[in-house]
């Protein structure tokens, strides 16, 4: 071999033939592992075989490779060990599946969200995990990633009481052909019920302007139509046949229901300025049992409290006192035809945080799911025509609102219903007494 | 063959005229000698050569130690860099 210079000695293992083939077939096989062709012997005499070392060298480039791999293998450690803190902490749910729709992989997200607890779910359908399904759905946006190797984006799909919205991407090979998919979940079920708040704040303010405005409109001639009737009562007293004079008190009643129907939709549109107090909410409240009492002993209805002492909110207390009424209202008139021992409702007060917090609860017939979301619309009712105008739980709502509070009801047919009202407590009152004991009551 | 190191701290390595497998061989060997001067103090090794095969296989292996390499086509021979890292 010319170049290699320094090689000019003879070597002293010359002449061991069986050693110097035993070097050529080594340095060869190792060449080969290293992807390269045999040393011939024009390239490499015996003698400068036996000064390079080619043994040495490879061996040593493959300690260079081994510490090289080392170095990789730890990157790609820390690289997996990161992608996966991201896979698992962003706020999206990942799943990846492979081209039967079997689960590869899924993050943390999607676990929490879709899967129940302590299910294996890795090589399982995802049909099955995910959508509680025996086979996917016609609309299924993977099956079509699959099929075309397109993604596909679903603007909103319920999975187990959820809302999401759903990208499939395609995986491919190197030649191509698709391996699987991606698929990437927003749950939106948050965002939706925002977005269903603001449409009913959105409808209420309409309706309660146009309500506001016909109640003004018709205030007056019906207080013209209950003071000429009224006048006519008293003085026609004596000249008025007893036929006429029940027509007369039907049209003094019928006014007055207009009126109060009225009130109500002036109250709706909030239409009186609230007058705010700082007041105890439990005086609010045992008013209004007050009021109610006979009306709740009549009905055989029990009515429970459980009242902590010293809760304060900054309210108007007539408005308040109408949310209250309205709700156990609602609650005695759903006991209504309804035969069954052991009516109750309850009312308990109690401080959460920074919220004074009312719940009415009562064990009657509950309310559909189905109607749940529009109970508190204006003109939703479902008593037959006559009985109410469908006003009583929007001027809740609407009162609850303008005290910077809000209103919710949860109901279980066949089981009951409760509604919660949570008021701001006003910074730094706690109360009469500084105290919030309990104090139970019933009627 | 011919070696040197130049302003840059390059090695320089001059084996035109040598074929494959030598030229791995002789590439390797200066690989393993040089390996700390190559890691902890960024030099690198120039090795040219007029042996076609040697571009493929010098950076093979190169590689898999983890060099990154580049090759350049000169008048009538092949200049291949080899830096640790990169």
């Amino acid at each position: 071999m010319s170049g290699l210079e320094k090689i000019g000695k003879t070597d002293p293992r010359l002449g061991n033939e069986k050693l110097k083939r035993y070097i050529r077939d080594k340095v060869n096989h190792l060449l080969s592992v290293m992807g390269t062709k045999p040393l011939g012997r024009e390239e490499l005499d015996d003698n400068t075989l036996l000064e390079l070392d080619p043994i040495g060298i490879i061996a040593l480039s493959f300690e260079q490779i081994l510490e090289h791999q080392k170095e990789t293998n730890r990157r790609l450690t820390v690289a997996k060990d990161q992608l996966q803190a991201v896979f698992d902490t962003v706020g999206v749910c990942i799943s990846i599946i492979d081209e039967d729709m079997r689960i590869v992989n899924c993050n943390e997200k999607q676990k929490e969200l879709l899967v129940s607890v302590n299910t294996e779910v890795i090589g399982k359908h995802c049909y099955e995990i995910y959508c509680g399904k025996d086979s996917p759905s016609l609309d299924c946006p993977a099956v079509e990633t699959l099929a075309t190797g397109r993604p596909v984006f679903i603007r909103e799909v319920k999975k187990k009481n959820r809302h999401f919205q759903i990208v499939t991407s395609p995986m491919k090979d190197a030649e191509g052909q698709v391996t699987g998919a991606i698929e990437v979940s927003m749950d939106v079920t948050e965002k939706k019920k925002v977005e269903e708040l603001m449409r009913q704040a959105e409808k209420l303010t309409a309706i309660g302007l146009l309500a506001g405005g016909i109640a003004h409109e018709l205030n007056n001639p019906l207080g013209n139509i209950l003071g000429y009737a009224t006048l006519l009562l008293k003085d026609g007293e004596s000249a008025l046949g007893a036929g006429q004079r029940e027509k007369l008190e039907i049209i003094v009643e019928q006014a007055k229901k207009g009126s109060e129907i009225i009130r109500g939709l002036l109250d709706f549109s909030r239409q009186s300025v609230p007058a705010f107090q700082n007041i105890l909410i439990n005086d609010i409240i045992r008013k209004t049992v007050r009021t109610l009492q006979n009306r709740l002993a009549c009905q055989g209805i029990k009515l429970d409290t459980a009242l902590a002492e010293g809760l304060t909110v900054r309210a108007d207390p007539r408005k308040i006192e109408l949310v209250f009424l309205n709700l156990i209202l609602n609650s005695i008139q759903a006991f209504e035809g309804m035969d069954r021992k052991g009516k109750a409702i309850s009312v308990r007060a109690a401080r959460e945080g920074d919220l004074i917090q009312v719940k009415i609860a009562d064990n009657g017939p509950g309310i559909p799911e189905d109607i749940l979301p529009n109970i508190f619309d204006p003109f939703f009712t479902t008593k037959p025509v006559g009985k109410g105008a469908g006003l009583g739980l929007s001027i809740c709502s609407g009162v609850v609102r303008e005290h910077k509070g809000s209103i919710h009801a949860t109901s279980e047919p066949g089981e009951g219903t409760e509604f919660t009202v949570c008021l701001p407590a006003p910074a730094g009152v706690k109360g009469r007494n500084g105290k919030e004991d309990i104090c139970s009551g019933s009627l | 063959m011919k070696k040197h190191t130049d302003a840059g701290k390059n090695i320089v390595l001059d084996i035109r005229g040598q074929i494959c497998p030598a030229c791995l061989m002789i590439t390797l060997r200066e690989l393993n000698s040089n390996k700390d001067k190559l890691k902890n103090e960024k030099a690198r090794l120039v090795v040219k050569t007029d042996h076609r095969d040697a571009t493929r296989t010098i950076p093979g292996a190169a590689s898999a130690m983890g060099y990154s390499v580049s090759v350049l086509q000169r008048d009538r021979y092949y200049e291949i860099t080899l830096e640790y890292g990169k």
